[in-house]
This record gives structure tokens, C-alpha cells and sequence, in this order.
């Protein structure tokens, strides 16, 4: 038995509200001088835990604001948890708000390049995979032309073809699975379903719960940053599906 | 071909301690491709759209100094204490000063502008504000090119030890890194850091003797001065770069020494406080 992929083990984060109240030094001066310094917390992940066996699809499932994204982000490592402790082995390709540090001025070839590297990977690497991630992105002659006259689809199939463009032991997906028109989604839904059979560890956040009952072999609902329920997908859906339901009556 | 090995990062334990210093060091190291291609990019992007291209970067400080040395060289005349022709002693000045300002500034505000990237995917916050000290450096450097062509037409000519340049360039480097650091974490709390920050710089640069001789200033006030670290920066490379401006041994060690405390206490203070710091973009 080998160790999980993902360990999060009791992850709480806390929000500090006291933007709003105090952004200059000048403010924040004169209410610390009032004695007014009060911090409005809200744990946006409140005690979260659960394990990923390597080769698991994962899915998470909630409301919105129930922490969802902000959790994603905890096992990309893009936010460190308040409290708790997050183990990830293995290499990651998270799959959130795609295209991150496009830069309008530089070519499509510089972008793939950057945000490549952005990822993780190495500028020599990319720059040898360049033409095989706008070839699949179907943007080979608009390589040399600057990001700015791409259309929203266009830098989709980039973004999606450079972030996939890996072999990755941990896939954190959030959402991105509808990308582009109909003949796109159905080739990025099968890349997707490749990087999956060959064996990575998969989160996947969805709100589409037909797509979580299929994909996944364990689910997990969470709501108000805690976990409502874990289990059997058909299960924790079903469950999800009549509070929603009750909701709304 | 293993992927694992191709990416900066395969295992992630949120309590492995950083340490201060050996994280940040680490980090960068880690980080060093995506670096040079933000530096690239910074001196690329930055003139790609414009006609005069790189040559905006000789122009700024050239039409600066054009402007200083007709008020300070015709107008008003400082009686300079070498012989050194006033647009040569004005131009490295103001050379050196702009980049110390346009590092400290892009530094100071590279992790709030790259908010965007912060929060979706991981890159440590230090790799922006290092990459940005890192690209006014070799800014600084190209600009160099026009303070050496004014020295060739003046008759200054060109000493042996410009090519120790690079040292004062370097702590210069460390310096605002160091500071930028500071600044940086300290914006994403306080949107006014940055307008404070741009406040304090133009005032340490009147503090620097730019375009007027240490001379000018009266005995009793020269301890500001001298107190005033650019000072001994713009002395050394004054020194190295057209010689004879009078750089004496403790400026050397200031110089080396304020860049070396101010980097590290930069970096360790920054260690401190990133946990909170993408999470406040």
C-alpha cells in the first residue's frame, strides 16, 4: 500500500475582512491609536480532511462560497492553510483559471513559453514543445502574432492546451472542462480522460453533478467550509441534490 | 523521460519550516528560468510597442540631464572641486540615481501588480520583486553606454577600472532588492506604502549630490550627506567609471556593507509575513 497522493488533514483558512476597514497606513494608524483594530474573520475552510489514494479520482461538490476553489487552491499551493497540514506528492498540474500571466504585447509562441514556465516547467523545455501545444490548440499560424488580437476562445485552447501539455501524478481541476466550442470540448474531454487513464490522481470540482457521479470514485459535499458528507458519489450526490432540492421548494 | 524531474516542485508539505534566507535562496534558485524570462520580457515588452524601441532608455536620462545641465552648468553655475566637465559629473549622477528609483519602485510594486498570477497558480512572491531589481539593473547597464560616449566626446576617455563597475552595480542590486522586498509585502497590507515609497526617493535623491558638489554644502549639513547611503554608491561608481571623484575607503565598505544588511534584513522580514501575503491580494 502505497502513501495517498493528497493528505489534507484538519485545513482551516481564515479571511481577514479588515480590508475593507483599513488599506492605509494613515487609517490603520489612527484606529490603532482608537484602539479600534478588529478583525473580521470568516474560515473560508473550517476543519477539512481527507485523503487521495494515488490513481483516485476525487470530486468535490457545494454551493457557492462553500470553499470549494479556495480549497483547490490550498492542494495547488497557491494558498498556504491558516492551520492543518497539506501533503501533496507527486508533480501537479492544477487546472484553475487557466491562462494566468497572458500578456497581451508578447506573441502566442512567448506566451506558451511563459506560462509554461509559470507552471513549474522549464523555459528549454517549453520552447521544445511549443509547436506540438499550438498545434493541438489548433493555432499554429497565429504563433508569432501578439495575444492581444486573439479572440476569448483562442486563448482558451491555449491556456487548456499548454496546462495539459504534461504528464502530471496529481491533476487539480476545477470547472475547465467546458472550454470552447462543441468540437473543442469534446477533444479537451478526451485529453482530460487520457491524463486520467494513465494513472494520475484527480480532484475535480464541478457543479455539474452528472460529471462528478461518473468521474469520481469518491465524493465529497462541503458546505460553509466544512465536510457534509464523504463517500460513494451516487451517494454524497443524491444526498446534495435533495438539500438543493428542499431548498428550493 | 520522467515529467517529475521536469517540474520545480514534486512533493508539497505546508509544514516543512521555511527557513529564513535558505527558503528564499532556494526558491529563487528553483525559480531561475522563469526570472530571466521576467527580465526579458520586462526589457522587451517594455519598448515593443513604442518606434524608438530601447533607445528610451538612453533618452530619459539623457534629456534629464540635458535640462539639469543647462539650469545647473549655464544658469547656475556649482564650482565643481575637480576638473571634471559638469555633464559628465551630472549624467552619472542622475544615471545612478534613476536606477536606484526605478528598482526600488518596480521591486516595491511587482507582488501587487503580479496579483493576477499570485492567486492562480504557484510561483514564490520574492521571484517578481528579485526579477524586477534584477531588470533595472540591466537596464541600468545599457544606459551606461551614453555616459561612456559623453565621457569619449568630452575627453574624459574611458579608465581601466570600469570594468569594476559591476560591484557597486551589484550592491546597488542588493540594496534594492533588499528594500523592494521590504516594500513589496508591506504594499499588499497598505495601498499607500507605494506613494510613500515614491515620496521617500525623491527625497534621498536631493540628498545625493547628483548635480550639485559635496563642496556646495555647508560643513555643519555634510554629515546628512555623507549619512546618506546613495551617496557613497554614487561616490565609488563615480570613482570606477570616470575616476577621480574622490571615493575614500569607508565609503567602499558602506556601500558593501548597507547592501549586505539591508538584503538580508529584506529578505528575512519577508520571510516572515509571506504566508498571509497571497491571501490579502
Amino acid at each position: 500500500m502505497s502513501e495517498p497522493a493528497i493528505q489534507v488533514s484538519n485545513v482551516r483558512l481564515e479571511y481577514r475582512l479588515s480590508r475593507s476597514n483599513v488599506g492605509s497606513i494613515k487609517e490603520y494608524a489612527i484606529k490603532a491609536v482608537k484602539r479600534q483594530m478588529k478583525y473580521e474573520s470568516l474560515w473560508a475552510l473550517d476543519g477539512v480532511s481527507f485523503e487521495v489514494a494515488k490513481g483516485e479520482v476525487f470530486g468535490i461538490i457545494g454551493p457557492n462560497g462553500a470553499g470549494k476553489s479556495t480549497l483547490m487552491k490550498i492542494m495547488a499551493r497557491v494558498l498556504p492553510p491558516t492551520e492543518g497540514r497539506v501533503i501533496v506528492r507527486g508533480s501537479v498540474a492544477p487546472m484553475i483559471e487557466l491562462g494566468a500571466g497572458f500578456n497581451g504585447d508578447l506573441t502566442g509562441y512567448e506566451n506558451i513559453v511563459m506560462y509554461g514556465t509559470l507552471l513549474g516547467r522549464t523555459p528549454e523545455h517549453m520552447r521544445g514543445r511549443t509547436d506540438a501545444i499550438a498545434e493541438w490548440a489548433d493555432l499554429t499560424e497565429f504563433i508569432d502574432v501578439p495575444l492581444r488580437s486573439y479572440s476569448s476562445g483562442m486563448l482558451a485552447r491555449l491556456a487548456f492546451s499548454v496546462a495539459t501539455d504534461i504528464e502530471p501524478d496529481v491533476l487539480v481541476v476545477d470547472e475547465v472542462l467546458s472550454v470552447g466550442d462543441a468540437a473543442f470540448q469534446i477533444r479537451s474531454e478526451e485529453r482530460m480522460k487520457d491524463l486520467i487513464d494513465k494513472g494520475a490522481s484527480v480532484v475535480i470540482v464541478s457543479h455539474d453533478l452528472v460529471t462528478v457521479e461518473s468521474l469520481a470514485g469518491r465524493a465529497m459535499w462541503l458546505d460553509h467550509g466544512k465536510c457534509v458528507m464523504m463517500g460513494d458519489p451516487a451517494e454524497v450526490v443524491a444526498a446534495y441534490r435533495r438539500t438543493v432540492e428542499e431548498g428550493a421548494s | 523521460m520522467s515529467w517529475s524531474t521536469l517540474l520545480t516542485t514534486n512533493f508539497y508539505d505546508s509544514d516543512s519550516a521555511r527557513k529564513p534566507l535558505a527558503s528564499e535562496v532556494a526558491n529563487l534558485w528553483a525559480h531561475r528560468g522563469l526570472i530571466r524570462l521576467i527580465v526579458a520580457r520586462d526589457l522587451t515588452v517594455r519598448y515593443k510597442r513604442s518606434t524608438l524601441g530601447v533607445w528610451w532608455t538612453l533618452l530619459n536620462p539623457l534629456l534629464t540631464s540635458g535640462v539639469m545641465w543647462m539650469v545647473f552648468g549655464n544658469f547656475f553655475r556649482f564650482d565643481m572641486d575637480t576638473d571634471t566637465p559638469y555633464i559628465v559629473y551630472l549624467l552619472s549622477g542622475i544615471l545612478l540615481i534613476t536606477y536606484f528609483a526605478q528598482a526600488v519602485m518596480a521591486s516595491g510594486s511587482a507582488i501587487v501588480n503580479s496579483a493576477g498570477i499570485l492567486t492562480k497558480v504557484y510561483v514564490p512572491p520574492e521571484v517578481f520583486s528579485v526579477a524586477a531589481a534584477i531588470a533595472a539593473a540591466v537596464n541600468f547597464m545599457i544606459s551606461l553606454a551614453i555616459l561612456l560616449v559623453i565621457q569619449l566626446i568630452t575627453g574624459v576617455g574611458i579608465p581601466w577600472t570600469v570594468i569594476l563597475v559591476p560591484i557597486p552595480v551589484l550592491a546597488m542590486l542588493g540594496l534594492t532588492a533588499g528594500l523592494g522586498l521590504l516594500i513589496a509585502s508591506a504594499a499588499v497590507h497598505f495601498f499607500d506604502v507605494l506613494d510613500l515609497t515614491g515620496v521617500g526617493i525623491q527625497l534621498i535623491g536631493y540628498l545625493t549630490p547628483t548635480f550639485y558638489p559635496i563642496a556646495f554644502v555647508p560643513e555643519r549639513f555634510q554629515f546628512l550627506i555623507k549619512a546618506n547611503p546613495l551617496y557613497s554608491y554614487l561616490t565609488v561608481f563615480r570613482e570606477l567609471v570616470y575616476g577621480n571623484a574622490g571615493a575614500e575607503w569607508w565609503m567602499w565598505v558602506y556601500m558593501l556593507g548597507s547592501a549586505a544588511i539591508i538584503l538580508v534584513v529584506g529578505v528575512y522580514l519577508f520571510s516572515r509575513s509571506w504566508r498571509r501575503l497571497v491571501i490579502m491580494l
